[in-house]
């Protein structure tokens, strides 16, 4: 067992007023087998009111308006999480299985990932769980970490043509091939020790568990990673969405930390 | 006849259709036309055992459909018991992983149903497909059976015809029996729309505001109708009349300036129902059509009164089998398209495009279903004063409130061309009134 210490903030800069804007956040650690939220503490400026709740698949979010002219908008958020050793994220729940075993979105294989897969052939395991190791350490021999060439919108077989990308892409990628080798994956979305920025993984179906695993950094996530959302890819459990009317260029910036307490 | 006295009248009859703006648009080449929906004034006759023979098929089918709403969003029993295969629900299109978990309320899923049905000509009824998002098309002999009285009021007093102006009476009883608390809105995506005439109409019908996405506004898990002067009031239902990708823009397309920023939360939260429900397309889409009297006897323990169309799921290796060796005689549909779109007939093809269409569908077997070729009934159609015959179709309208609502009326639309199997109305095409007699 151990407690994390969070904190994420991120700024954006409006060049313009913006004159309204919505906001959808999802950014508050889920509770399942692994973590525990032990306290929380958020806040938005501008001021403004906000509801919470659980997006269809279990995310904690929060949403909310502005409607008087800002030029910059600030979601802040710390608190303490108990991470409990264990080997999985939770039991997995049959009618939310079929989900994740489809080709969908970023994570659909178009001919590049098709062919690759065909190259990896079939595996030698047996059990999921070995087939995803397996998959994980040849990845992470054939995608290199290259940040800048890729964005958020960027789709799985868009980053395996450009052969580098950075979390979400190796997530991604892994989630299509795992997917290929009929094992359900899902997408998550989180923070970790060390990471200056949010930090993506992937949870595949071993059985009938999901058990998480870090294609990035080609290891099984351990006690320094709290989980924030899942969904079949980055979109569904995105930290932040939002719409909002004029203000011209934007600029974002995004920190993070996440340290042990002794 | 019943109805030569109504001859006389098509003209006139036709001309205000075209002065009361009823139209509908397509889109055709990136541009937006709008066209006449001709009117043809000998009505489709239903006799009474007929109809009430349709009603018991439909209210069935409808029942069993909103269950497998239910339990796709929620259990997902039928696919554990292996009665409908995973792959016909999370890769259908039609599927939205949003709705996971959401309780409507009062369970009600497709509040308004519209299903195609055909005549064959041995005189059976066979439905053609289901309409669960949004179905339109009820306006239209709403307001034909209202001028069609207007001109020849003795043929509605001579002739026992079910009066079908209770469309609104249904509509509404519908609507206020799943509202959440507050007004009923009808939802319109602006005048440019296809259906607008229907939207108004059907607004005027029933009393419930018309409004467009941005007179309402979200504010603390609760909708609001923002009216002239400025107050807010709640809203309890929405019937919307946009497709689910543009309801909310915070969930579904970023681009839709249509939608209400945030709906979806408040209808997450049960403080509004929509009318019909989103994600109702896992269940019309043209490949779960194929697993409808299977989830009639599933969840109903009956047996369908309605018949499918003879269908063939090459996804199954037997029919794959079928389907390959009987392709002239069927007509293949693409799932994904709608519309009329997308549908092929194989004995018009020539060889090598068979060959090219066979293949496709081995690559890619769960996009497409085969049906046999039901040879329909022809209806009389007055073309220039002259009687012609043409295909036609029928889209029955159930609503759903405490209990299943069938409309005594429909709408029954024919094709333009002679040889046209298909009578969908963005392909061209009149519609005529659906008489139901009574005893």
């Amino acid at each position: 067992m151990s407690i994390l210490n969070f904190t994420y903030k991120m700024e954006i800069g409006y060049e313009k007023d913006v004159g309204k804007c919505h906001f959808t956040i999802k950014c508050i650690p889920k509770e399942d087998a692994r973590q525990q939220l032990l306290e929380m503490e958020l806040s938005i400026f501008p001021q403004t009111s906000y509801c919470f709740g659980e997006d269809s698949f279990g995310n904690r979010q929060l949403y909310g308006s502005e409607s008087e002219p800002h030029k910059q908008f600030v979601f802040e958020i710390s608190g303490r999480v108990k991470i409990i050793q264990t080997d999985f994220e939770e039991q997995a729940r049959e009618e939310n299985v079929g989900i994740f075993r489809f080709p969908y979105g970023k994570c659909v294989a178009g001919p590049g990932l098709i062919k690759y897969f065909h190259s990896l052939g079939p595996s030698g395991y047996t059990e999921a769980y070995d087939i995803c190791m397996d998959v994980m350490h040849r990845l992470h021999k054939d995608f290199s970490y290259k940040p800048g060439i890729t964005n958020f919108n960027t789709t799985a077989e868009e980053a395996w043509s450009l052969a580098g990308g950075v979390c979400q892409d190796y997530a991604h990628i892994y989630i299509a091939l795992l997917r290929m080798y009929k094992i359900p994956a899902r997408y998550v979305c989180g923070l970790m020790i060390g990471e200056g920025a949010s930090h993506a993984w992937v949870e595949a179906l071993c059985e009938n568990r999901w058990v998480p695993f870090d294609p990035t950094n080609d290891c099984r996530v351990l006690n320094d990673y709290i989980k924030l959302g899942h969904g079949r890819d980055a979109s569904d459990c995105a930290i932040n969405r939002g719409l909002m009317w004029n203000g011209g260029a934007q600029s974002q910036k995004i920190s993070v930390s996440v340290w042990e307490q002794k | 006849m019943q109805h030569m006295e109504l001859l006389k009248h098509r003209d006139k009859i036709n001309e205000l259709l075209a002065r009361y703006g009823v139209r509908f648009g397509i889109y055709k080449n990136n541009t937006f036309k709008e066209q006449l929906f001709p009117f043809d004034s000998i009505p489709r006759i239903i006799e009474h055992e007929e109809f009430t023979c349709l009603e018991k098929g439909l209210k069935q089918r409808v029942m069993a459909l909103n269950l497998f709403l239910k339990d796709i969003y929620g259990k997902k029993q039928i696919l554990k018991d292996g009665i409908v295969p995973e792959d016909f629900i999370f890769a259908s299109s039609g599927y939205m992983a949003e709705c996971e978990g959401i309780v409507p309320p009062q369970n009600i899923y497709s509040h308004i149903s519209g299903i195609d049905l055909v005549k064959g000509k041995d005189g059976k009824w066979y439905i053609l497909e289901d309409n669960l998002r949004v179905p339109s098309g009820a306006s239209y002999p709403m307001i034909a059976r209202e001028l069609c009285r207007r001109s020849s009021p003795g043929t509605f007093h001579d002739n026992h015809i079910e009066d079908n102006r209770n469309y609104a009476e249904l509509l509404r009883r519908t609507m206020d029996y799943v509202n959440a608390g507050g007004h009923t809105v009808i939802l319109t995506p602006g005048r440019y729309n296809a259906a607008y005439f229907e939207h108004s109409y059907l607004a005027e019908k029933t009393g419930a505001h018309l409004v467009t996405g941005s007179e309402l506004t979200v504010e603390n898990d609760m909708l609001y109708y923002i009216s002239a002067n400025g107050a807010k009031e709640r809203v309890g239902a929405v019937y919307r009349r946009i497709s689910d990708e543009y309801m909310d823009p915070m969930i579904f397309n970023p681009e839709s300036l249509i939608g209400i920023p945030h709906i979806f939360e408040v209808y997450r939260k049960g403080n509004v129902a929509l009318i019909n429900a989103p994600g109702n397309g896992v269940a019309d889409d043209k490949g779960i059509y194929y697993f409808v009297p299977q989830m009639i006897r599933y969840y109903l323990n009956e047996e369908p009164i309605l018949s499918n169309a003879p269908t063939y799921l090459p996804f199954y290796e037997k029919d794959m089998k079928y389907v390959m060796e009987h392709f002239d005689e069927l007509v293949i549909k693409d799932v994904a398209e709608a519309g009329g779109y997308g549908v092929v007939f194989g004995s018009s093809m020539t060889k090598p495009q068979k060959m090219e269409f066979k293949d496709l569908i081995k690559r890619e077997s769960r996009r497409f279903i085969a049906q046999e070729v039901i040879d329909f009934q022809d209806l009389d159609i007055l073309d220039d004063g002259e009687i012609v015959q043409r295909k036609a179709d029928l889209r029955a309208f159930v609503l759903m409130a405490d209990e299943p609502l069938v409309w005594k009326s429909g709408l029954t639309r024919f094709s333009r061309n002679m040889d046209s199997f298909i009578v969908n109305s963005s392909q061209g095409g009149g519609f005529k009134d659906t008489w139901v007699l009574y005893q």
